[in-house]
This record gives structure tokens, sequence and C-alpha cells, in this order.
């Protein structure tokens, strides 16, 4: 006799078994009114953290100063958001929480790694809703399972997945508006960038330098997802600076300057300004003679063309991972346009924003081997692989003096805060042929695990060190500056401090459980400032601070707040 | 030289593609694969089933020839009770399978790649319960870098 089956029914949306009560996963349509204009004065709502870095100037800073010098000993935990993972995910066992929390009048919207995107109540932490997209177990990821953040605009929130696509999201449900491919998964192209908006355009930029792929911007228009423009960041054959590759081969097709890191952008310039990645192969410049334009380089995008209008190159004919993705910080000064830019060679470059040309470098870190750079800008190579087989230790190491975390300017106290990595490491050149989709280094590499250290330095503009938080461990997380005179900085330990602005004394410090690696915020909700720091060790750590590999990796967003009865 | 016949073979001999022989369980990937069929509106259909007391998926490997839509039928032949998360984009998809059940389950996926799916209660997933998608195909031709054919491994 044949017994009938039980009817299971239909597969649910796993977000439905979360405790979630009926009605209470559709946010308020906060962002329905986010546009460009409100972008352009987005620091004018300190409530709010709108974009990526707070404002398009990159300077993550808040004025926002309810919490400050004399009270900051007082916050403590508001909420937690604990992600977790379940199952077999890509980057299983290199994931990391690295977002920066975007927040729209008491909403925010964060990305987590493998496809994770949230709604969360600001106030509360309450989940309102969740978009999971599918990520490939077999993806490429050179540095692991991560992104950076998500951009908010006319109703809707975009992000990028590490399969290299730009999705944008219903930001009231969560739902997918619109879905685009902008890379080559084959090619091992992926995506970590957190997307930035500007005018009717969302831009985002490529990974994969690691892989021998050829580095693009893309624009596509935010509301329908049609493409715009795509920049390569590699000239082809016969495009100006192509002559900076070897003239035989196919090198450019492979040379890397991915621009994994969010630009940033002036309205007066109609600029972008992003920095392009390691050229590739990394470490075996034999195969790619010539400086390599635009790779490790400050380029200057217009916004409504896609071409770039002037580059500065921080290191040419890279031999030791330096790429340039590190933030460009606009600010001004005697009447100046400048942008401040920390790059992982070791040196602080201070340029005429309008046509790029050299105002002043400094070093910022102690130890720096590799070569030197002198003032008027001279670049001189000293230690490099170069021999086959021959091990070359060089500071500071591939992750740089400092790596993709940023820095932060506060225009109050006029000093730039920049988290340090004060690491080197061995390079021994392995030539190998190029294969798509396989490693493309050129060499094997080990990062030190003894004799490092790390600080949080203040500079100011003329590249002159003010003051000087040391710590044992590198510092491998982004710092966020306050109106309230407040430097925040997590360490890779777990603590998440909070400096004096002014003179860098340790006024507060909490042990969040987890290594720092991610983007900290600060926002306001019913009169009340909050500072949220995703916490979540991981990434490239053998890269950046392979002492700590054996480190619990976390899933939390913390965020913190003065007692309410303040 | 290893042939494909050799490698069921020594799975056999050694124990590696059952419950409670050379390990615990079925080491993953072991298990059978199977082929979505498609339709002609390109929306792709298979079924999978958990035999009794195998604690794997069958097919566990089920190979879809693009990205997109695909209707799965999920049914429990065992006789102990099972459940199913499916990755689909929008979020992941969550099916509890009592004995002798049969459910569905509508996933969208992109290509190329490969995704886990499970069944997360107690240690199934340790035990065999943990099943591959493949996703064959292509990035779309807008998507693809400019540059010449490059060897690939």
């Amino acid at each position: 006799m044949t017994v009938a089956y039980v009817d299971a029914g239909e597969a649910v949306d796993q977000g439905n078994l979360s405790g979630k009560v009926a009605g209470g996963e559709l946010a308020p349509p906060v962002v329905a009114g986010v546009d460009y204009e409100r972008l352009l004065n987005a620091r004018e709502e300190p409530r709010n953290w709108l974009t990526y870095y707070g404002a398009y100037n990159g300077q993550r800073y808040s004025p926002l100063d309810q919490i400050n010098t004399e009270n900051v000993k007082r916050i403590g935990p508001a909420w937690i958001f604990q992600a977790g993972t379940t199952g077999l995910i890509a980057g299983a066992s290199t994931y990391s929480f690295e977002a920066a929390p975007i927040v729209v009048d008491g909403v925010m919207f964060l990305s987590g790694w493998d496809g994770w995107v949230w709604a969360l109540d600001a106030k509360t932490g309450v989940e309102i809703w969740r978009y999971k997209h599918a990520v490939p177990f077999d993806v490429s990821l050179c540095c692991g399972n991560v992104n950076r953040g998500v951009a908010v605009a006319r109703g809707k929130v975009f992000f990028v997945t590490a399969n290299a696509r730009l999705l944008a999201l219903d930001a009231t449900t969560g739902k997918r508006v619109w879905d685009r491919t902008y890379g080559d998964v084959r090619a091992a192209e992926s995506a970590t960038v957190a997307p930035l908006v500007v005018k009717n355009m969302v831009i985002v930029g490529s990974s994969g330098g690691e892989f021998g792929v050829r580095g693009h911007l893309d624009a596509f228009d935010l509301e329908t997802g049609e493409h715009q423009w795509r920049c390569y960041t590699v000239p082809k054959p016969g495009e100006p600076g192509s002559e900076t590759w070897p003239a035989e081969g196919e090198a450019w097709a492979r040379g890397g300057a991915n621009c994994w890191v969010t630009g940033t952008f002036d309205p007066e310039t109609n600029l972008l300004y992003v920095g392009t990645g390691n050229p590739a192969p990394d470490f075996d410049g034999g195969v790619r003679e010539g400086d390599n334009l635009f790779t490790d380089s400050v380029i200057a995008v217009d916004v409504d063309s896609g071409q770039i209008r002037w580059h500065y190159q921080c290191t040419p004919h890279d031999l030791w991972d330096y790429d340039s993705i590190a933030e460009c910080i606009l600010f001004e000064q005697d009447g100046r346009k400048l942008l401040g830019h920390f790059d992982k060679n070791g040196y602080f470059f201070v340029l005429d924003r309008t046509n790029g040309e050299r105002v002043r470098i400094t070093p910022f870190v102690d130890r720096i081997t590799w070569g030197a750079i002198t003032r008027d800008g001279q670049v001189t190579a000293k230690v490099y692989p170069d021999k086959e087989g021959e091990p070359i230790h060089f500071y500071p190491g591939p992750a740089g003096a400092k790596e993709w975390t940023h820095a932060a300017y506060s225009p109050k106290t006029e000093l730039f805060y920049v988290p340090v990595q004060d690491t080197g490491a061995t390079a021994t050149r392995r030539r190998r042929e190029f294969k798509e989709s396989i490693p493309y280094w050129g060499a094997g590499v080990q990062v030190d695990i003894e004799d490092m250290a790390g600080s949080i330095s203040a500079f100011d503009a003329d590249g002159e060190e003010k003051w000087r938080w040391r710590n044992e461990l590198p510092m491998c997380a982004s710092v966020l500056a306050t109106g309230g005179d407040l430097v925040f900085a997590g360490e890779p330990s777990g603590e998440f401090n909070a400096l004096d602005a002014r003179t860098g004394e340790l006024l507060w410090q909490f042990q969040c459980g987890s290594g720092h690696h991610s983007n900290p915020t600060t926002y306001m909700v019913d009169d009340r400032q909050y500072i949220a720091v995703p916490v979540g060790w991981g990434g490239w750590a053998e890269g950046f601070l392979p002492g700590m590999l054996g480190a619990g990796h976390g899933s939390a967003l913390l965020v913190f707040a003065l007692p309410e009865s303040s | 030289m290893t042939t494909a016949q050799e490698r069921v073979d020594l799975l056999n001999k050694i124990g590696l593609a059952a419950q409670n022989k050379a390990t615990l369980g079925q080491v993953l990937g072991t298990g059978s694969i199977g082929q979505a069929t498609e339709g002609s509106d390109g929306r792709m259909q298979a079924t999978i089933r958990i035999n009794p007391d195998e604690l794997t998926w069958d097919p566990s490997i089920l190979v879809m020839p693009h990205g997109g839509d695909i209707e799965l039928e999920l049914v429990n032949d065992d006789l102990n009770t099972h459940c199913a998360l499916l990755p689909s984009n929008g979020d992941r998809k969550f099916i509890w399978l009592v004995n002798h059940s049969r459910g569905r389950a509508t996933l969208n996926l992109d290509g190329p790649g490969y995704y886990w799916f499970g069944s997360p209660t107690g240690n199934d997933e340790g035990r065999g319960l943990t099943g591959a998608i493949v996703v064959m195909g292509d990035a779309p031709p807008e998507a693809r870098l400019d540059r010449p054919e490059q060897p690939r491994p």
C-alpha cells in the first residue's frame, strides 16, 4: 500500500523565522527624500550618517558633540546586533565585519559579509528587514568575504556582492529593485566596495588585483540600473599612460589597479578622487617594466564622463603591493583646495585637488625601508624582490603603513588622525605564468609576527606630527572624529577607544570581544548621540597582522551612548 | 592514473560514501550527481530526495545549466525528521521535512559558481546532509573585461 506523503508546503524566507512581529518588517520611508542635494550637504544634518565617509569630503567627521571629552567615560552599550553565520559560506575562515553603518532619520542600513544587508531600528537595534544575496562558495576572494557598506538615495539601498553584482533594494522592504553584473567572476573579479551615489548615478569599483585583472570603475543610473560609463584604470595600447607598460605582450591586460575602496567627490571640480590598487603580479616587476600607470595612483575622474582628468602615482612600478586605495580626504588650507592621502607606502601625500600638483610629502610611520620619496617627489626604490628565490625583507609590509581602513580629519582641530601599522614582511620572488582566475602574486610572502607596533597618530596638514597614541599591535580599523573633540579607534585585540582629539589621551575604553577592522560611525536619534562600531576580526589578517590569525571572529555591531538619565 | 571508476571503487572499499563505515557520516561531495531540467520558459526544475538511513541528499550535487529560477521538489523518504536551508537571492529558504514528507522550494541563483545547502538540525550537515548546487555559465558579455582572451588553467 502506498502511503501519501505529508505535505511539507513551500519553503519560506529564513528571515520570517527571526522573531519579527507581523508588520514590523517595513521600514519608514526615510530614504525616499535622500537626494543629491542632501548628500551634498550631508554634514548639515549631523543626526544622520548619509554616505560612506559621512560626507563627500571623506573626512569621517561628525559635528555631534553630546558625547565629549568630559562625559565620554560614562558611555556604555545601548544595544548590540548579533549577526552570526550559518552553514558553509565562502571564506568561512576569513570573513570580517567591515562596514560603515549608514543612518537616516532613525533607521540604520548595514551590510555584512556574504551578501547580507540589514535595516535596523537605530534606537533599539531591532531588525526591520534583511536581504541575503546568495554568494557562490567558490568565488575568488583575495582577502576575505567582506563588504564595506551600502549607499542610500531616492528610496533605495545600493550594495555590491562578492560575485561582482550591484544591487538596488527598496529601502522600506529590502526587496530587490534591480541587479546588474559589473565584473567577471571567471576572471576572478569580485566586489567589496561601498557604492557612492553622485547626482543620478551610483558608482562602484572592482576587486581582484591579486588575480591579474584590469581594474575599472563603473557608473549606473540609480533609478534604472542602466550602465552610464566604465573607466578602466589600466590603459589599452595607444591610450594615455600605455607607454608605461611593456610595448610587447599583454601585461597591461592583467595590470590590476583595482578601485576597491570608495572615492571622494568635490562638486566644484566635478571630480571623483579615487585611489587605485597594486599592479599585477604584485611582486614581480620583471614582467611589467615601466611605471605601470594608473596603478598605485590617486586619479581624478570626471564624474559625468568617467574620464581620468589627472593622476598622481604614489609608487611607480610597485614591487611591494602598495595599493593607493586609501581615501582622499578633501580639505582647504590658505584658500587652496587640497586632498590628503595616507598611502600604504608610508607617506602622507597632500595634493592640489584641482590639478594633482604635489604640495607636500611626509612619512607617517617610523620604519620605511622599501625606498624613499623626497619632498620634491623623487622616488627611489631600495630593497625589493628581484632575484628569483632570494628573500627580501622590507617595511612597511604589503598591508601598508595604513591599510584600507580610514583616517579622519577634524575641521575643528585641523588635524588628521591616522591608524598606523608598523610591520615588515619578507617577499621572495617566484615567477609564474599567468592563468585567468589563479592568484598572480609572483612571490612567496610572509608578514612578520614579531617586532611590530601601531598608533593613532595626529598630523597637521603640513605633515607635522602633533601627538601619537601608541599601541603594541598595529592599528587596523578606521578612525572616527567628532565635534566632541574625540577620536574613536578600535584595536585588533578588541578594545574600542576614545582619545582626546587635541592630546591623544586615552579617555575611555571598552572590550568588544573581537578585533576591530571596520568603520565606526555616529548619529543621533531623539536627541541621543550613538557611536556604532561593527566588530568582527578577519579579512586579510595574514597580511596586516598574522600574529592575530588565531583570534576569534566576531559578528556583532555594538552601539554606545550616554546613560538615558544624563 | 585514477579513473572515475577507480574513485567509486575506492570510496566504497574504504567506506567514505556511506554512513558509519570508515567515517562516522558520509564524506561531503561523495554522493550522487543530478542535472536540473529546463522548461521552454527557462525555468528549471529538479527533485532532491533523502533516502532511508543515508543521511545524504540525492542528488548531493545538483547542476543547473545557467543562473535563474529553479523549482525544487524536496522529498524526505527517511524515517527521521530533517529540514532544508537553501540558498536564494533575497533570503535563504527554509523548509521543515518531517518523516515521509514532500515539499517545494523556489530559488533564484546567479551563475556561475556553486552553493552549499543543508539540513541545519543536530549535525545533519556533518553526517552528510550538505549538498551543492552548481550553476554553470559565464558573466554576461557587458560585464567582461575589455582585453584579449586570456589563458586559463
